[in-house]
């Protein structure tokens, strides 16, 4: 006879349910449920979004004012445990400056307690591309370079879960692009990582899913593309400078994807819904109106304002 | 464990200005020994003497500020710079790292203060009969930094302004408010530690005048420690990122 068994799916790497984390009166993160799974997140949002207090929930460095915060299926607060499966990049980027790179990462190995904490220096190190420079003190370390030798400190242990905060901050193109493949390497190798940015464009580069945050709430989540077409296919509006501005505001009123123009003075402001066809219409239609064009400016088109409109979606 | 906490954190408060400046504090018994034994004609027993001169730079002045100095560091500055995550990071229990810190901070203290008061006691006391009192100083000096620094690392775990409560704890309570309110003595670790002394070495040490008994002065000095130990473990426990008062 055949026997059945029932077994529990694992829990996901990190799950947060309902999540709030208030100081006093300010309200940090509201009521946050996402579960992470192996792959690369990003979670974007301005600065003061409350991207860093999720993390250090997350990493079990601040007590959740109401809801739960699990890693591995265990409460992150007051549960060091967790951090044999956690590595964390903080984004203040101090480290002990009396240390040279290659003491501070086997520092970190040896409080671990790993068998061959050298051999597991070494390897971090590699991987981090900061071999050459591992002998001098971190103190004399560039901002990238001290932000290389952080991520080699959080994954000496080799976690299956890697926490970043605002990782790239102060790194090279280069060391951009070998740190963003790193990172795919690692999710590839079946690990989960959260990483926070402000900036956007990290995001296309790195962020497969991604958490948009706005005003401690979760404005977005999900695949990056779709979040990212909803934001280019929120209203834009463009300040435009021309030798003939009225001319200029006639002939774009004809246009399809563009909805309102305004003319102020010596410029005018053309609104659209469709940005990429304006963009592409726009020089078109001065070429054909030998209309020659000064300046095109957008405007509102800070991320704020692009956090503001996914809110109010 | 704690002897990789103790000796990370023994390199870093020993590799800075501040360990040089906790040097020349610690000179200062020292010259002036050399200064009483060159110029001052040693009449009286010299035991009494080298407690009174030493003894009262010591214990009123070099140990508490050193303890202190070493106590609120071997944490707060961590917490300060927020090289702290890089401990709280690692799977460890939360009361070996305060011991570990603790620790360092004990055997810097008694190491810069020890050495200080056994080489201006000796100045004093070359050549003439002191029985164990260097040791037995050398001892209550040790007990006495112990109870220090585990209460000025705990302070340094609440309250970012620990090295100025720590000297109002050192200057107001110990110093001032102990002459004229006797009650407070009872919560002062230099009369512990003047105590210990005088049982220790047994000698009726008029220039520091014990208030508390031996007995008291052993359960209270412990008391602080076990206490200060455990709030700072909870602390530590319940540690979170964010600005501290």
């Amino acid at each position: 006879m055949a026997e059945s068994t029932t077994e529990a799916a694992p829990p996901a790497p990190v799950e947060v349910e309902h999540a709030s984390k208030w100081f006093g009166n300010v309200v940090a993160v509201n009521d946050i449920s996402f579960e992470l799974r192996a792959g690369i997140t990003g979670l974007l949002g301005p600065n003061g979004a409350g991207k860093s207090t999720l993390l250090n929930m997350i990493a079990g460095f601040l007590k959740p004012s109401a809801g739960a915060v699990r890693v591995g299926g265990e409460a992150s607060w007051l549960h060091p445990s967790i951090y044999h499966r956690v590595g964390l990049v903080m984004e203040r980027e101090t480290v002990y400056g009396h240390l040279s790179g290659y003491d501070f990462v086997l520092l970190n190995a040896r409080l671990h307690g790993l068998d061959d904490p050298q051999a597991a220096t070494r390897h971090a190190i590699e991987l981090v591309e900061m071999t050459e420079a591992q002998s001098r003190r971190t103190g004399e370390y560039s901002k990238g370079m001290r932000q290389r030798i952080k991520i080699a400190a959080s994954i000496v242990h080799d976690p299956d879960i890697l926490l970043l905060d605002e990782p790239f901050s102060g790194a090279d193109p280069r060391q951009r692009l070998h740190m963003t493949d790193l990172l795919r390497q690692m999710a590839a190798a079946g690990r989960t990582i959260l990483f926070s940015s402000h900036i956007l464009e990290e995001m296309e580069r790195l962020g497969e899913d991604v958490l948009v945050i706005v005003g401690g709430r979760l404005a977005a989540s999900g695949d990056f593309r779709a979040i990212r077409r909803l934001m280019t296919d929120r209203p834009h509006a463009f300040s435009i400078r021309a030798s003939n501005v009225r001319g200029l505001a006639g002939a774009l009123l004809a246009e399809e994807s563009v909805h309102a123009v305004e003319v102020e003075d010596d410029r005018l402001i053309a609104r659209t819904r469709a940005f990429g066809a304006f963009t592409s219409a726009l020089p078109r239609i001065a070429q054909a109106s030998a209309i020659s064009i000064y300046e095109v400016a957008p405007l509102d088109e800070s991320l704020e304002s692009v956090f503001s409109y996914l809110v109010a979606r | 464990m704690i002897a990789l906490v103790a000796s990370h954190t023994l390199s870093q408060l020993l590799g800075q200005r501040r360990s040089l400046l906790m040097g020349l504090l610690a000179a200062i018994p020292v010259l002036v020994a050399v200064l009483v034994r060159v110029l001052a004609e040693l009449e009286e027993d010299p035991r009494e003497v080298a407690l009174g001169i030493v003894g009262g730079l010591v214990l009123n002045l070099v140990l508490p500020l050193v303890a202190l100095v070493f106590g609120t560091a071997a944490i707060g500055q961590e917490i300060e710079d927020g090289t702290l995550v890089y401990l709280l990071t690692k799977p460890i229990a939360r009361w070996k790292l305060l011991v570990g810190k603790v620790l360092a901070a004990w055997l810097a203290t008694t190491v810069v203060v020890g050495v200080s008061a056994a080489i201006a006691g000796a100045t004093l006391l070359l050549g003439r009969p002191a029985d164990l009192l260097l040791p037995a100083f050398v001892a209550a000096v040790a007990w006495g930094a112990l109870a220090y620094v585990s209460l000025f690392a705990a302070l340094s775990v609440r309250y970012g302004r620990a090295l100025i409560i720590g000297l109002v704890y050192v200057f107001v309570w110990e110093a001032t408010l102990s002459r004229f309110a006797p009650g407070t003595r009872l919560f002062s670790v230099r009369q512990y530690t003047v105590s210990i002394v005088e049982a220790l070495a047994n000698t009726p040490a008029r220039f520091l005048d014990a208030q508390v008994d031996t007995t008291t002065a052993v359960v209270m000095s412990t008391a602080v420690v076990l206490v200060t130990g455990w709030y700072g473990v909870r602390l530590l426990q319940r540690y979170e990122l964010r600005e501290r008062s």
